[in-house]
């Protein structure tokens, strides 16, 4: 396992020196799933220290823990299934299933990230729901 | 004084749309402009003052190819960054909505076009990838309604619930793009694109983002593979600009992957797109920018351009093999480019640097996906310039 630290070396007013944070590390591996080299994708990993930013609202803030569950869950059911037969049709949706919650999970990490909480713009008009109450971290 | 003008325009016809706004300006000299339209059992008469006339056939669309969950993509972001303005999820809405829209430009998913929700895929025993999951009609009806002007109420698949949303609406923009798996699927569809890319970097996959481990995501990719491979891959022989990460050749024996080898693959013969070459268009290039003018760490940048035959299509290949380390690096190879498509020097340098902190910035997919996004600029600029000189070539007849 190699440990580096990505960095770009452009002027300092850039957003890339946040890059030099020690807490994010790169594990890259190549994952061929063929044994055929032409056709070997390779694929790199990224594992991140800590989440930039965090939800604001509590219904977002269930969103995510929802779909932590879920995805969870949608592992667990897909290596049941696929112990059975590895090409059968169950097997295939329930790996896609996993893809597609998974997702969604970095689509909202990354939205947070960005300090777009998805619920911004209905809790503005609506801060007396429930699912807008202010989560205190 | 009046004055008054007499046009006739042959290209107008019942299709243009004319929207008045609210209030009238005070103190500015009205002008009456009426119209009349033979075309068609109805004939419009009506009195406008300073209105927008938006015609149909504004709108163009570009379609974009891509296994990265919608909006997310990298490329959207560096694309709407490039026409100005950011793109945001339709505000007041459902918080779950997939689309983007921005000043000029609106970005529809296409998973909103999915004819089975996720319960509807299990039983039917299929994934997303597969064309019996999606509704190609609607969304060929949809994306020919956008493209003519006419607003569309455009159904929500909701990735989080897995369900089917009520619809959104969605109003015509300049610019719309349709991004997901199946862009270029359908063949009606492929017709209304005006430009169509294929982003062949599926597989950057952040662990701790999806929350499973490496393990899961290897096997999610494999159980994937043949669905991918025999409904979405063969999209590329469609599609105008290819872009794909191979493995490094620099470095001999590579295990990381941390070095990228990226191809932009640009068909030959589309209308307003000219392909970025280097030095001498159609012939085969090999360059190593490194040496005396310029210092490149390990591995270096390597460079290769060439004409070459894709799916029985001629195509021009600009090939990218290692990293940026320095900004005089990228300008330097900016420099060297030709048919960017830039509006000043050094422009490409300064997109790739205001978004340094984008997966890609410093290799081959961020280059590539900046010189596309400026390409498709280009082309939009092109075909609105042609059509505003349409009616204007009418009128002289």
């Amino acid at each position: 396992m190699e440990m580096s630290i990505a960095s770009v070396k452009f002027p300092l007013t850039f957003r890339s020196v946040l890059l030099a944070d020690p807490k994010i590390i790169m594990i890259s591996t190549p994952i061929c799933v063929s044994s055929r080299s032409t056709t070997c994708r390779r694929t790199s990993v990224i594992v991140n220290g800590m989440g930039g930013g965090s939800a604001k609202y509590k219904g977002t803030q269930m969103r995510e823990k929802k779909l932590t569950e879920l995805i969870e869950a949608k592992v667990a059911e897909a290596t049941q299934v696929c112990e059975g037969d590895r090409g059968s049709d169950e097997c295939k949706v329930a790996w896609d299933e996993v893809e597609e919650v998974s997702q969604a999970k970095a689509d909202l990490r990354r939205k947070l990230d960005e300090n777009k909480d998805p619920l911004a713009s209905f809790c503005e008009e609506n801060p007396e729901t429930d699912e807008c109450r202010i989560y205190e971290d | 004084m009046a004055v008054s003008t007499v046009y006739t325009v042959q290209a107008l016809n019942s299709s243009c749309s004319i929207s008045t706004p609210t209030k009238t300006h005070l103190g500015i000299q009205q002008r009456q402009v009426l119209f009349y339209s033979n075309a068609g059992k109805k004939t419009n008469k009506g009195r406008v003052r300073g209105g927008e006339i938006r015609c149909a056939g504004d709108t163009i669309v570009i379609g974009l190819a891509a296994d990265s969950g919608c909006g997310k993509s990298t490329f959207m972001r560096r694309l709407t960054s490039v026409f100005g303005g950011a793109a945001e999820p339709p505000r007041g809405g459902n918080p779950d909505s997939n689309t983007l829209i921005s000043d000029t430009t609106t970005v529809i998913c296409l998973d909103d076009y999915h004819s089975l929700d996720r319960t509807g895929r299990k039983v039917e025993g299929v994934t997303a990838l597969d064309p019996r999951a999606n509704n190609f009609d609607l969304m060929y009806e949809q994306v020919k309604a956008l493209k003519d002007g006419i607003a569309v109420d455009k159904p929500i698949y909701n990735h989080v619930s897995g369900l089917l949303d009520p619809p959104e609406l969605i109003k015509p923009p300049k610019i719309l793009v349709i991004e997901g798996l199946h862009p270029m699927y359908d063949q009606r569809v492929r017709d209304l694109l005006d430009f169509s890319i294929y982003l062949d970097i599926s597989n950057d996959r952040d662990m701790a983002e999806r929350g499973h481990s490496l393990e899961s995501i290897k096997a999610s990719i494999e159980a994937r593979k043949p669905d991918f491979d025999a409904y979405i891959d063969p999209q590329k022989q469609y599609a105008d600009a290819v872009i794909e990460v191979l493995p490094t050749q620099l470095i001999p024996g590579d295990n990381e992957g941390k070095v990228l080898r990226v191809k932009l693959i640009m068909k030959e013969g589309v209308k307003y797109f000219s392909p970025v070459y280097l030095f001498d268009e159609g012939s085969s290039i090999s360059w190593i920018p490194c040496g005396r003018k310029l210092t490149c760490s390990y591995p270096g940048i390597k460079f290769a351009y060439g004409p070459d035959s894709y799916f029985g299509n001629e195509v021009s290949v600009l090939e990218m093999d290692g990293q940026f380390d320095r900004l005089d690096e990228l300008i330097y190879v900016e420099s060297h480019l030709s048919n960017i498509s830039t509006k000043f020097y050094g422009e490409i340098t300064q997109q790739m640097l205001k978004h340094a902190d984008f997966p890609g910035s410093n290799n081959g997919t961020g280059l590539f996906q900046t010189i596309a996004g400026l390409k498709i600029r280009d082309l939009f600029e092109q075909i609105t310039a042609s059509k505003a000189s349409a009616p204007l070539e009418a009128t002289k007849a």
